[in-house]
């Protein structure tokens, strides 16, 4: 049981598990719910799940760990998501992100010392024509130069 | 003056809400179908239509559909390839953020040809907006009666289900994409048995992509013959390109099959960017073997391109200029396929991270001489021996860029 | 339905609906491969059984195509050569260099066909990938994910046989390996067969880890007797080194093939129980008077009993003497007794002792615990088990057949009871608490040490023949039961011609028709 999780995330996933014939299916979508709320996927988030879907734990531990955006870790409150596939590095992904890695003065793969921000360098976002292309969260933000970073970070509170 | 059968209408304000749709023509060819053509109609329409796969492949999708087995108990499934994982590509998104009634109008008519009556639209994690846009066009599609129960009163069924990825370009390789539809992880499967006989949860199951399903509806209204007509006899229809890289104009643009790649570059992207000068191009997404600047004047369609030794694929377009080094590239390509490798099968497994941790090596100014010749063996023996054609998309374009661009790459060996 | 293929040239029949690989086996041509094992359907990851079929422009895998009239194979055509190779420089590229090292030396498939099929120089000049080598997998597993191959094998396994579903594949690509949930370690009966299932070393047990070289052990097939499913196994030891006086050794034992009994599996009762082979066996034919113990031989012990055996008959005290047995012994063996000591001599009071049933799965292991329980019902000697009181009273001359006898009485109730028996030989394997209290002692051999045929409780009767050696001393049972009936002159037209165990068994089936 888990008290920690908020009434309406429950009825969400109800209602998604009951779209798929079968209610492994929705063992995906209702990993990206529950780690929406809790922040990322443990070992508690997986028994938890393994039980609303009638799975063993480790079918849900091997399908949490298989997908980039399941996150096993805990990240900070902003997930910053640099594209670094071919037309993003032609068009000078690689600035961008020691840009990133100067203001926020952490790695790839970090997170700053207060929790806001962590750095990910990620595949093709599908949004080359507007290179280079970041997701923060689950927003994309193309042709972002300096300018565009300072104002993207300014505006994350 | 070439039609655009998808994207004409991407301009218009507000397309995306069913109102507009409407106003603009919209779900006619499904208002044509349901109550008055046969399935059967429908399906030899599209194949005789010359319609090819366009996510990659470029199956023809009637021969596709008409694979599904008519007389089961079993119910069967429609799914959308919506994973749009092909660097350089990002036609489909559009598609789904401008069109999305259409592409929900295209899922209707080929479910009622193959006798669907549950579509499943798998998109990947990272199109969040566009996936709660699609979610949007559906509720209103139910509203209006185009999707849900005994759709305009003819008795069909169809209900469409939005389903998220998280982060797998392995997911948009057709099993791969059931397995993960599936709630497990995108291993794809041994073929045979193919979807459209053992699929999504073992019933038949036919998987197009976005752009091959947003052509449909055309299909319908004006016929094969226009369809054909548009393209080539042998690739009936249009193509949306997804150009980007050092052009003036990176952006999509539906061309007819046939245009040439120097045209579509320089008179439609218009041409490289102030002092670039173009050095190579992928013209199919970055599986699809480079091309050289020398190369570049050839007809965009499947045939003409596995002529040139390279293929249409995604019709994702990626200009190089001269100043970029090909190593980036290399890297770039070969750190792709370690990272999306589903760790399956062998040679894919091993072979990509080998070939990524040479390519590292090259990278940090320790490249030994043999090292190319290497990773060219290694791609060879990866190539026609993987579980599934993502070990040829990655061989191919290193095999490509090593060999075409062998002399630039083998400054950073050892002498 | 058959169907003709043809491999390398040679046209081989195979089942319709079976694959390249099963029809190729069947024929006797081995095609290489690790993650194809017939218990589970095919998985195609490997790409070791990669081969050319004629018309088709890429390699096939031989492990999941279906046979087709006419098909033409090659096996050992350049293409596939190559393939090969290419396979297992993959395999080995990520592969520590362990063998020095690792248990499954000598019987590992990745050095069997590197030696077949590769034998090149290794051109991986990078860093390897590092991994846990001694992750806890199980109570008695340990995982080394360096030598992991992922053939998924162990996942199937605990997926679709055992459905217990511990272990999984957790990560992508190169990072892939094999995990538990938490601390959830494989703890079920079944669990040793993963060591046998890996085709490396990469799942060892601690039972066997670092204990020998595979090719010092010898290798001889026998029949698990813990329980009434009679699982086929191979006993592996050391038959003692020729110089030194090292005794035998059992190290370990397998899983015997058998579709009909225990397909590809034993249980762990069975895989570690093998110390009662070598501990703790009775070694000398004695008998005690008092405190002096004098060493005999079977002539002179058929010969002491057939003496007060006859005395007693005489006397018309043959009501007086008691045999029990059990269940542990072969059809031969209890048709002998039966025909012996029932219908022989006629005795009521034989009983039946065996060790105490426990709980049974669902899966190989049964609740009663000896292998021959069926037998005994079908041979029809009554199931009485002996009651110490009436035993006391009116018993002469008590004949115990094993040594399970004691573990079901209170010591001290037992040695009151014995105590009061004039006369008491024990024919026994093992050494137990029951010695102290008997006049003579016979040491028999264990099954794997005899041949003969053993009925499961499902009605199988399976042939076992001698895997060990076994002592000088030891008399086999069924040896004394018609030594004794022939001294004793007992039903001579049956018991004479009996000269090997074959023959006994033609005489069981000719009398139980159950037996043919």
């Amino acid at each position: 049981m888990s008290p920690a999780y908020s009434p309406g995330l429950l009825r969400k996933i109800d209602e998604l598990i009951g779209r798929y014939p079968k209610k492994e299916a929705a063992l995906l979508p209702v990993l990206r719910l529950v780690q929406d709320e809790v922040g990322c996927i443990g070992p508690e988030e997986e028994k938890f799940v393994a039980g609303l879907l009638d799975l063993k734990p480790m079918r849900v531990r091997e399908v949490a760990t298989f997908y980039t955006m399941i996150l096993t870790r805990p990240q900070g409150r902003y997930h910053i998501q640099v594209c670094h596939n071919l037309s993003c590095t032609l068009l000078g992904a690689t600035t961008v992100l020691d840009y990133l890695k100067d203001r926020l003065g952490i790695g790839v793969g970090e997170t700053t010392p207060d929790g806001k921000f962590t750095l990910s360098t990620v595949e093709c976002l599908g949004a080359c024509e507007m290179a280079p292309c970041l997701m923060v969260n689950s927003d994309y933000h193309g042709r972002v130069d300096r300018q565009r970073i300072d104002e993207i970070l300014a505006g994350l509170k | 003056m070439a039609t655009k059968i998808i994207s004409g209408d991407f301009g218009v304000e507000n397309l995306f809400e069913i109102r507009t749709y409407l106003q603009r023509g919209g779900y006619e060819a499904v208002k044509k179908a349901l109550p008055r053509m046969k399935p059967a109609e429908i399906l030899e329409e599209v194949k005789k239509a010359n319609l090819r796969g366009r996510g990659g492949a470029g199956f023809p999708a009637g021969v596709k559909w008409g694979f599904v087995p008519q007389n089961v108990p079993r119910p069967k499934y429609l799914c959308v390839n919506a994973d749009e994982g092909e660097p350089g590509t990002f036609k489909d998104r559009y598609i789904m953020s401008h069109h999305p009634h259409l592409l929900i109008e295209g899922i209707i008519l080929a479910s009622y040809a193959v006798g669907i009556h549950t579509a499943f639209i798998y998109i990947r994690g990272e199109y969040e907006a566009v996936a709660r846009r699609l979610e949007g066009a559906v509720q209103e599609a139910q509203r209006e009666g185009y999707l849900g129960k005994n759709i305009l009163g003819t008795g069909f069924d169809l209900e469409v289900i939005v389903h998220r990825g998280a982060g797998a370009y392995i997911c948009g390789e057709e099993t791969a994409l059931l397995e993960s539809l599936e709630g497990k992880r995108g291993h794809p499967r041994l073929k045979p048995p193919f979807p459209a006989s053992i699929g999504l949860f073992g019933c038949p199951t036919v998987i197009n992509n976005v752009e091959t399903l947003s052509n449909v509806p055309f299909i319908v209204l004006h016929g094969a013959e226009s369809f054909l007509k548009q393209g080539l006899p042998k690739d009936g229809g249009t193509r949306i390109f997804s150009v980007s890289g050092m052009v003036k104009k990176p952006g999509i643009y539906e061309l007819p099959l046939g245009t040439k790649l120097v045209t579509l570059i320089y008179e439609f992207a218009g041409g490289m960017m102030d002092g670039k000068k173009l050095k190579a191009v992928i013209p199919g997404g970055m599986s699809a073997p480079i091309l050289r600047a020398d190369e570049i004047d050839l007809p965009l369609d499947f045939d003409s391109l596995v002529e040139a030794g390279s293929m249409l694929g995604s019709a994702a377009v990626i200009v190089i200029d001269e100043e970029t080094s090909m190593l980036e590239v290399l890297k770039t390509m070969a750190r792709f396929y370690f990272h999306e490798s589903c760790g399956q099968c062998t040679p894919c497994r091993v072979g990509t991270s080998w070939i990524y941790k040479i390519v590292t090596r090259m990278v940090a100014g320790e490249g030994r001489k043999e090292d190319l010749d290497t990773i060219i063996d290694l791609a060879s023996n990866i190539m026609g021996k993987t579980l599934c054609p993502m070990g040829d998309a990655a061989a191919m374009p290193i095999l490509s860029l090593c060999r075409k661009f062998r002399e630039e790459l083998a400054k950073n060996l050892a002498p | 339905m058959k169907v003709k293929i043809i491999i390398d040239g040679k046209t081989v029949e195979a089942a319709e609906g079976s694959t390249i690989l099963q029809a190729s086996e069947k024929a006797g041509l081995a095609i290489p491969h690790l993650c194809y094992h017939p218990a589970f359907a095919p998985e195609g990851s490997c790409r070791m059984c990669l081969v050319e079929i004629e018309g088709l422009p890429k390699l096939e895998l031989a492990c999941s195509t279906l046979v087709r009239e006419g098909l033409k194979i090659q096996t050992k055509s350049p293409r596939v050569v190559e393939a090969r190779k290419a396979v297992l420089e993959f395999l080995l590229a990520e592969h520590p260099l362990d063998c020095p090292i690792c248990d499954k030396a000598g019987e590992c498939k990745l050095q069997d066909y590197f030696e077949e099929y590769g034998l090149f120089e290794s051109r991986f000049r990078e860093i390897k990938e590092k991994r846990e080598k001694k992750f806890r997998l199980g109570k008695r597993l340990i995982l080394d994910r360096e030598r992991c191959i992922l053939c998924t094998r162990c996942v199937r396994y605990l997926g679709e046989v055992t459905r217990t579903g511990e272990a999984g594949v957790v990560h992508r690509g190169i990072r892939s390996e094999i995990g538990l949930f938490e601390s959830e370690l494989i703890d079920h009966l079944y669990s040793g067969n993963l060591t046998e299932l890996c085709p490396v070393g990469a799942i060892t047990d601690t039972d066997f880890r670092f204990k020998t070289r595979v090719w010092f052990l010898e290798k001889k097939a026998s029949l698990c007797t813990l329980c009434g499913r009679g699982c086929n196994i191979f006993i592996e030891f050391h038959p003692g080194f020729p110089r030194t006086k090292l005794p035998r050794r059992v190290y370990r034992i397998r899983a015997r093939e058998n579709p009909m009994v225990n397909r590809f599996w034993i249980c762990d009762f069975g895989r570690y129980g093998y110390a009662y082979l070598d501990e703790n066996r009775q070694d000398r034919l004695v008998q005690k008077k008092g405190n002096r113990k004098t060493t005999l031989t079977k002539e002179k012990a058929v010969g002491f009993l057939t003496e007060k055996i006859n005395g007693m008959k005489l006397m018309g005290r043959l009501p007086w003497l008691a045999v029990v047995l059990h269940s542990g012994l072969s059809n031969e063996e209890i048709f002998l007794a039966r025909k012996l000591f029932l219908d022989g001599l006629g005795l009521e009071k034989v009983f039946l002792s065996d060790p105490p049933p426990g709980k049974g799965d669902d899966f190989l292991l049964t609740s009663e615990r000896t292998p021959n329980k069926r037998g005994w019902q079908e041979i029809g000697i009554p199931s009485v088990p002996p009651e110490l009181l009436s035993l006391a009273e009116s018993t002469h001359l008590l004949i115990i057949f094993g040594h399970h006898f004691a573990s079901n009485f209170n010591p001290a109730e037992l040695r009151n009871v014995l105590n009061r028996i004039p006369m008491k030989i024990l024919l026994s394997s093992h050494r137990s608490p029951l010695d102290d209290l008997m006049d003579i002692i016979i040491p028999t051999p264990v099954i794997a040490e005899k041949s003969g045929t053993l009925t499961n409780s499902d009605g199988i009767v399976q042939p076992f023949e001698p895997a060990l050696q076994r002592l000088e001393e030891a008399v086999p049972e069924g040896d004394f039961i018609l030594d004794l009936a022939r001294e004793l002159k007992v039903d001579r037209a049956f018991f004479w011609p009996l000269r090997s165990t074959e023959a006994v068994y033609r005489a069981l089936a000719d009398e139980i028709p159950f037996f043919k």
